[in-house]
């Protein structure tokens, strides 16, 4: 035998990841070298066309470009400072707000293809305006294409459910005070409250009633008070709630609860009829998602920053019409990529079943984009029945969700997990390599206009698209870098 | 006869895992036929080819795993799927080796990277479709890679090596058997010492026998770098090949090279050999199949495996023991009829039909199907390569399964105009646990029913003292049931063509 001392051709020590089947190791466990497995998946769901695409970008050099620019991206997005500055109309703040033009939540949709929560909403906010005066006349002005529709999201604006913002609607005005955007501005209505309300398509007399104290005593009264106590930061509001026992979709109580502690002090210096500074305080105080009309545009404004990065895959908008699901990737702004809005998986309501459910609605899964609801479900042991019952299987959906996204978030924390950030910035092509979709925690509407609200629970994006999006980020690579293109 | 076929939606599982469901459901009473595949274009196209209904097969894609029954009779698909969840629940693990082994497991390769930043070699056995893909996020992770996966596009290969030539990496594959990186085996491989005698080239067995040759000779290997099939194809035009070359030279503990392979394309092989010219070290060549050859402008190309072990550990200083060539020359005994050889891989095909010829028989390299009740090739002395695309398709490799060369050795055996059946027995990790017991089994079948006309078993065990079957034992075994054992293919056909030989002297004599 041998005595002679070998050198090796390989820098540092065998260690072998193997991936695919097990037998195939025997010869590495024998010669003592460390050995870890890798499971394996078939990337795009196993389609041929999708595999070559996945395995175009995979390629050294590409791949290297495209961390880099998702780097950039993710580094954007945690720059972003959300601050709240103050409370506008949407007519005289949203950029390119005008009259007879109805923002909604989700992708772009006519009148022909909207849901019935999402009708029903228009109609209240035809009556809201003055534009009609029965929900018939409604209707009708809204098929007539008199009223024009515009998806949220393309005014730097979101919406929870229905989304619907007319141009008298009063609006949260959030500011990015840091990093890549500074005094970029995001929006969004204020909360209604739950029950009947215009997000899920009533536009019975009571809720147009209630938009009217909103507009005319709450709103007002919001606005004075901000300009007493100046921006609030957001993001930081947000890492307090998220300690509290919210993940920030489903449950928004702690936030709601610290937004009005922040406000009280100067609602109540405010030269307010007491009856008025009372009903505002009562009306936030009983509905415990309040703040999500603010932790919405709080997320908005971030993910605009992590906007028009060439080359990066992370996604910068989930959100749905009620009909259709649509997504947006950093490195394509304004493109959308759509398919079936899915049916929600959760609880009811007593009285409530699936059959009454609409299909998937609202921009609200701009939180999951940003890293919360869903992502940060091991943070609300409190409404674990809504994903499966038990606090391992929100902890496991937290770390399942890191598994396809860029990083840790830097500002929330999640106390279960040893303080861990939230899992943030997710990776079209860590979705589609590991088939993967991202959990949203969400609300469910009635499918007939006007019901409400009828249960909550977790719903998944359709896979079209994210195949969509594949494809046209695969392009925009290949167009980027066109060396790569070049025939071997 | 009932199809009946059940589809599992969204459970992806290897193929060694699928053949093995495919085992046990096929075990079942009742059931005639029972074939799990994942529900690839492919795979529901082979289905429809063999009776079943395109409506069943339709909705499938390849994240779905396809069960496709024959059923005996009706009512038995409740059993079946009783049996299937009871399997699916024992684990999805292929094999028994590693399970509980303890070694860390992780939920995919990038996140397995991430967290194991010091691991430097990726190995991947997945479907070839898939492969690339691997490889290729291996490679920009800074890896090197062993691909045993074949199927693997020839444009996909080429990219894959230009890349990992320019980053550094070695691309090991696809189709590569067989590697000894630091000490390490990879794939199928033999417990061989280290030592100063490097090995590259494509052919996977190649290696194998070398390694096993060296070691017997007192000899180590420093490095064996498996380079894949079609690395010396034109097209790849030896891409890993001379960059595993450079990286042998380069190695301090590398003194001799040796490289094995099937016949390059021509282009290719004067590249290579102005390649080779241009090595420090003494450079040992076998061209698997080719006629004797000798040394040209300092390149040692040589006429057998058995020549590249001897004249490779020579070169090396190693002290010569007994030559392995001796064994062949213990005396035939005078056989008649039929050659049939039964291989597990087309290395050792090329290179026993090359020796058969050269010691005067004719033996051919039958590319047809052959199975029990199919015609046999036309020729008087065949060999069949059981590793070949004809026969693995969608069953394990024949190094590792035994079924379809113990069913062609029965048959083929069998038939009394047989006279010798040539076989290659490789051990190792990786390979059959304990293959001799079911080749003397098989030779107990044949003598039952030939009796003193049985043909003769000439086999060759490719292995080392401590490989985990033992090559004592296994010899031991096959001895018993009346095989003549030789330590190398080319010292197996030799004395398989001395006793053809002899029965065509006696011929003459007579």
């Amino acid at each position: 035998m041998h005595s002679q001392r070998n050198t090796r051709i390989l820098p540092g020590t065998p260690w072998i990841i193997h991936v695919g089947m097990d037998d195939m190791t025997a010869g590495v466990a024998a010669s003592g070298a460390a050995l870890a497995h890798a499971d394996f998946q078939p990337p795009g769901g196993g389609d041929p066309r999708r595999v070559r695409m996945l395995t175009d970008l995979a390629e050294a050099p590409v791949a290297e470009r495209v961390d880099s620019a998702n780097k950039i991206a993710l580094e954007r997005f945690q720059a972003s400072q959300p601050h709240l500055v103050g409370v506008g109309t949407a007519l005289d703040t949203i950029p390119g707000m005008e009259e007879g033009l109805f923002l909604h939540a989700g992708p772009p949709i006519g009148w022909e293809r909207m849901s019935g929560p999402l009708r029903g909403a228009v109609i209240g906010g035809a009556l809201l305006e003055g534009l009609a005066s029965t929900p018939t006349q409604a209707e009708a002005l809204a098929s007539s294409g008199a009223i024009r529709f515009q998806p949220c999201h393309a005014h730097q604006a979101v919406g929870p459910m229905a989304g619907l913002v007319t141009p008298s609607m009063p609006v949260w005005i959030v500011e990015d005070h840091g990093g890549h955007n500074q005094g970029k501005r995001s929006f969004c209505t204020l909360n209604e409250g739950l029950g009947k309300v215009l997000r899920y398509g009533a536009f019975s007399s009571e809720v147009l009633e209630r938009l009217r104290f909103m507009e005319t005593t709450l709103a007002p009264a919001l606005a004075a008070a901000l300009e007493e106590s100046g921006p609030v930061d957001l993001k930081l509001l947000m890492a307090q709630a998220l300690q509290m026992g919210d993940e920030g979709h489903n449950r928004n109580r702690a936030g709601t609860s610290l937004l009005i502690r922040e406000l009280a002090p100067h609602l109540a210096a405010l030269p307010l009829a007491r009856e008025d500074l009372s009903r505002s305080l009562a009306f936030m105080h009983a509905n415990d998602h309040f703040f999500l009309n603010l932790s919405m545009p709080m997320a908005k404004c971030m993910l605009m920053a992590a906007e028009d990065v060439p080359l990066s895959s992370m996604l910068t908008v989930m959100c749905r019409n009620g009909t259709d699901f649509g997504v947006q990737v950093a490195s394509m702004p304004g493109r959308w990529f759509t398919g079936p809005a899915m049916q929600v998986r959760g609880l009811y309501f007593p009285g409530f079943s699936a059959s009454d459910a609409n299909p998937d609605i609202g921009d609200s899964a701009i939180m999951e984009t940003s890293g919360i609801g869903g992502f940060a479900m091991a943070a609300a042991p409190a409404i674990v029945q809504f994903v499966g019952g038990t606090v391992a299987d929100a902890l496991a959906t937290t770390r399942r969700m890191a598994r396809i996204t860029l990083g840790r978030n830097s500002t929330w924390a999640i106390p279960s997990l040893d303080f861990l950030g939230t899992p943030t910035g997710i990776d079209l092509l860590r979705v589609e390599s590991l088939n993967l979709l991202p959990a949203i925690n969400t609300g469910i509407a009635h499918r007939e206009p006007g019901v409400g609200q009828v249960g909550a629970g977790l719903v998944s994006p359709p896979w079209e698209c994210f195949h969509q999006a594949l494809s046209a980020f695969h392009q925009h690579v290949m167009e980027t870098i066109p060396h790569h293109a070049e025939p071997v | 006869m009932k199809e009946h076929i059940l589809l599992h939606r969204g459970t992806y599982h290897d193929s060694a895992f699928l053949m093995r469901i495919s085992r046990e459901l096929g075990a079942l009473d009742g059931v005639s036929e029972a074939v799990v595949v994942m529900g690839t274009e492919m795979n529901r196209a082979l289905l429809l080819d063999v009776g079943f209904s395109a409506e069943q097969l339709a909705s499938a894609t390849p994240m779905d795993m396809l069960v496709a029954l024959r059923l005996e009779r009706e009512g038995l698909v409740s059993r079946v799927q009783e049996r299937l969840e009871q399997l699916l629940r024992g684990g999805t693990r292929s094999s028994t080796a590693s399970s509980g082994s303890g070694e860390p497991r992780y939920p995919s390769l990038p996140e397995a990277m991430e967290a194991l930043p010091a691991a430097n070699i990726v190995s991947i056995a997945v479907a070839g479709p898939y492969a690339t893909h691997l490889a290729h996020q291996a490679l920009a992770a800074g890896r090197h890679v062993f691909l045993f996966s074949d199927n693997v596009p020839l444009d996909d290969e080429i990219r894959l090596k230009r890349l990992g030539r320019e980053l550094g990496l070695l691309v090991m594959g696809p189709d590569c058997g067989t590697s000894i990186i630091d000490g390490t085996g990879l794939g199928f491989t033999n417990r061989v010492p280290r030592g100063s005698i490097g090995l590259a080239g494509p052919s996977g067995t190649g290696i194998q026998e070398l390694s096993c040759l060296v070691a017997r000779g007192g000899g180590g290997i420093s490095q064996a770098i498996g380079t894949g099939g079609r690395d010396l194809s034109a097209p790849v035009g030896g891409l890993m090949t001379t960059m595993a070359l450079d990286m042998l030279d380069q190695d301090p503990s590398t003194r001799v090279m040796v490289l094995v392979a099937k016949p390059p394309d021509g282009q290719v092989a004067d590249e290579l050999h102005r390649k080779l010219r241009t090595l420090s070290k003494p450079v040992v060549v076998r061209y698997l199949g080719r006629p004797p050859a000798s040394a040209r402008d300092g390149v040692n190309y040589c006429s057998s495996i058995d020549e590249a072990a001897r004249l490779a550990l020579a070169l090396s200083g190693t002290p010569s023991s007994a030559p392995p060539a001796d064994e062949a020359r213990q005396p035939p005994p005078s056989v008649r009829g039929r050659l049939v050889g039964l291989f597990a891989g087309g290395s050792l095909t090329l290179e026993s039909a090359e020796i058969l010829r050269r010691h005067g028989i004719a033996a051919h390299l039958t590319h047809q199907l052959l199975a029990p009740g199919r015609a046999l090739p036309p020729q008087p002395h065949f060999l069949v390569d059981t590793g070949g695309d004809l026969y693995t398709r969608g069953r394990p490799h024949p190094m590792v399964d035994q079924d379809t060369g113990l069913e062609l050795m029965e048959w083929l055996g069998s038939m009394p105009d047989t006279g010798i059946l040539l076989m290659d027995l490789v051990l190792g990790d990786g390979a059959h646990p304990d293959p001799a017991p079911g080749l003397a089994s098989t030779m107990e079948s044949i003598k039952r029913k030939l009796g003193a006309k049985a043909p003769l078993l000439v086999c060759s065990i490719t292995g080392v003292a401590r490989d985990p079957q033992d090559p004592a034992a296994q010899r031991g075994i096959l001895e018993q049931a009346g095989a003549r054992v030789f330590p190398s293919a080319t010292t197996a056909a030799t004395f398989a063509a001395r006793a053809l030989r002899q029965q065509h002297r006696g011929n003459h004599h007579a």
